[in-house]
């Protein structure tokens, strides 16, 4: 990269990174552009790599399958027409309902039935003992429509334990993943752009 | 803003640029979740097909980028054929910057030894259609060439050609590679994540409906410790450290103050 | 009638894409690929419309100079930019689409979100207080992956990368798998009544 092409990207990441002194007009500009630049992005890519070879191609060659998916697709685009924006529900309700149809299958195998087997075929081991209560406990904290108390409120409150380590070692991952952020960002600033950093 | 948030803010940068600039250079253990991964890539065959899919936003590149960068050279280097695309659409230029890049570094031709499909919005039906026919969903790749025509886009049909499925995500999409490839095409699904998503698909994991898991910029130098080829990830853990350090000395100290406050508190109380 | 005709459409799609997976006839599986083809070019018009969505609530901020119309220029200008680009440049390698994505709009992002690096620090001396036993667990788990992740505390201690993989691979997993049992069941709950047509919010909250 030459210095002009760093120089860019480091006034853009000094600008954003001066919103930690407060908001300000700097941080504001290039959180706009951003937005922006992301839209047009998105715009591009969608246009030229999903509509046009699977839908427009398609319908120039003549092919009449084509034709059923461009016109759901403009039905979709009728809800930017105020009058006609309730006939893109129809196209809506396809994606909804065939994605609640395919939803069905795949999540009773994979989320529910394969974990209740690996939860009962690791019984082999005290950590398998453990996450066996710690699943059972778990999902009595979840169940609301009984009271939590007894043997049912103890078995609910050992689950809320079992959550706050999960809690826990979920914030300690966040750290970890900003942090790489961080470190990425002045990597750049200080080794890219300023070259102060040895390699 | 409170002056003490402003002096934290300083800290953290302080910290941070010192670590880089001075790397103490703690030693890094390699886990035993990412030398499964690195063992997994390692025993495919030399002509055999892994589909890295780039499901991540642009702002996680600096986490997932290594990581990305560490497995394409592994497959380049072991002469494996790769099948790049993307279900997030910031993923779609970044993935194909990063295999472009790579792939010019090992000197790989684009076509025969690696190709972009591009990006597909509808995750659900774009996996699933892709465990039917891969022409189907995609008819053309990212640069416009028909897949029918390329030497090995024209070899993969389905998941049945497909020896590996990589997911680079910093969200849930390798749920959804779990649930619809690998639950119904037997496919084998490995996950390359953002720290912050490990815990989520631990279970998964456990239950080997994921294959593998190397995550965040630790699991970047791992990866790069293993093909002795220290990158990005090996660069950053001196301020990971640094960092993670600062946190639990300010989580404790917040702990104390508040304790000594609520002390001094209940002390005036009892006085009164 | 519009409405009565989406739930009819939302039904049988519905019905359909969960039988097919049991039935292996050629026709269902033809109709099958049809349907999943379909709700992909659908979903991209729904992101061209989502983002003209987007333009045209700045243009109207612009139009009626409300407060910080400038910046909803400055969003245009990006939004003109890469569309530009993208459509007069192409968007391969060494093409200005890809060299503004590389160094603009992605260092901008990972920047954005390398700023709660700074906020966590702050939150976790102003807000992490161990209040209560479970608050204790919590704050101390935290603390125990967050050393036991990287190589300072490998060096430290080397009972605390184990005691973080335990953490991890134990209770953390115990945890998570009954959160996603329950979403599941949850998500094959609400897929059901999509089916049956008495989960209606796609419709616009009616």
């Amino acid at each position: 990269m030459n210095l002009l092409e760093t120089t860019t990207t480091a006034l853009l990441t000094l600008a954003i990174y001066s919103f930690l002194a407060g908001d300000n007009p700097f941080y504001k500009f290039a959180e706009h552009l951003l937005v922006g630049l992301t839209i047009g992005y998105t715009l591009v890519i969608t246009l030229k790599s999903v509509i046009w070879p699977q839908a427009i191609i398609p319908m120039g060659r003549g092919e009449m399958p084509g034709l059923v998916p461009l016109i759901l697709g403009c039905l979709i685009l009728l809800r930017l027409v105020p009058r006609w924006a309730g006939w893109s529900r129809i196209s809506l309700a396809l994606v909804v309902g065939g994605g609640a149809g395919v939803a069905i299958p795949a999540m009773l195998k994979a989320r529910v039935l394969d974990q209740m087997a690996a939860t009962a075929n690791g019984v082999t081991s005290w950590a398998g003992w453990i996450i066996l209560i710690g699943v059972l406990a778990t999902l009595t904290y979840f169940v609301f429509t009984r009271a939590h108390r007894g043997a049912w409120g103890t078995s609910a409150r050992i689950g809320r334990y079992f959550m706050m380590v999960f809690f826990g070692a979920t914030f300690a991952y966040t750290v970890m993943s900003r942090v790489a952020l961080l470190i990425g960002r002045l990597e750049f600033l200080m080794g890219d752009w300023l070259g102060i950093l040895r390699s | 803003m409170g002056t003490s948030r402003r002096w934290i803010f300083a800290v953290v940068g302080v910290v941070a640029v010192a670590a880089m600039i001075f790397r103490p250079g703690f030693p890094l253990s390699v886990s035993q979740e990412t030398r499964h991964v690195f063992d997994l890539i390692d025993s495919l065959d030399s002509n055999s097909v892994v589909m890295i899919s780039f499901d991540h936003e642009a702002s996680s590149l600096p986490e997932v980028g290594p990581l990305g960068t560490a497995i394409v050279d592994h497959c380049f280097r072991k002469g494996i054929r790769i099948v790049g695309l993307a279900l997030f659409s910031e993923g779609t230029a970044a993935g194909y910057e990063l295999i472009n890049r790579r792939a010019s570094a090992a000197g790989k031709t684009y076509g025969t030894e690696w190709i972009y499909l591009g990006f597909r919005p509808q995750y659900t039906s774009a996996i699933l259609g892709m465990g039917e026919d891969l022409g189907e969903v995609f008819s053309r790749d990212y640069e416009g060439h028909s897949l029918a025509e390329s030497p090995l886009g024209s070899r993969i049909h389905n998941y049945r050609d497909i020896a590996l499925v990589i997911s680079v995500a910093d969200g849930s999409m390798p749920t959804y590679w779990v649930e619809y490839a690998q639950a119904r095409y037997n496919v084998k699904i490995a996950a390359a994540l953002t720290a912050v998503m490990v815990t989520s698909y631990i279970p998964y994991l456990e239950s080997h409906q994921l294959t593998g898991i190397v995550a965040g910029l630790r699991g970047a130098a791992e990866y790069e410790q293993l093909l002795s080829a220290p990158g990005a990830g090996s660069r950053g853990m001196d301020a990971q450290s640094a960092i993670h350090a600062l946190i639990a000395v300010l989580i404790v100290a917040g702990n104390i103050q508040a304790w000594r406050k609520r002390r001094s508190q209940t002390g005036r109380g009892t006085n009164q | 009638m519009r409405d009565r005709l989406a739930i009819i459409t939302a039904t049988l799609a519905g019905a359909f894409m969960a039988l097919q997976y049991f039935i292996t006839l050629p026709i269902a599986n033809s109709a099958y690929r049809a349907i999943l083809s379909w709700m992909q070019i659908i979903a991209a018009f729904a992101i061209v419309v989502g983002v003209f969505g987007v333009i045209r609530l700045h243009l109207e901020r612009i139009g009626r100079k409300r407060a910080g119309w400038l910046y909803s220029v400055t969003l245009l200008a990006g939004v003109l930019v890469m569309t530009i680009l993208g459509f007069a440049g192409g968007i391969d390698r060494g093409t200005s689409f890809q060299w503004v994505f590389d160094h603009w709009q992605a260092p901008m992002q990972s920047t954005v979100f390398s700023l709660l690096a700074f906020y966590i620090a702050s939150a976790a001396y102003r807000g992490f207080r161990a209040r209560s036993g479970e608050s204790a667990i919590l704050v101390m788990a935290a603390i125990i992956v967050m050393l036991g992740r990287v190589p300072l505390g490998e060096w430290l201690s080397p009972i605390l990368p184990n005691v973080s993989d335990w953490i991890l691979n134990v209770p953390a997993l115990a945890a998570k798998r009954a959160i996603l049992i329950g979403i599941g069941l949850g998500m094959v709950a609400t897929s059901l009544k999509v089916i049956a047509g008495l989960e209606r919010t796609y419709l616009g909250g009616r």
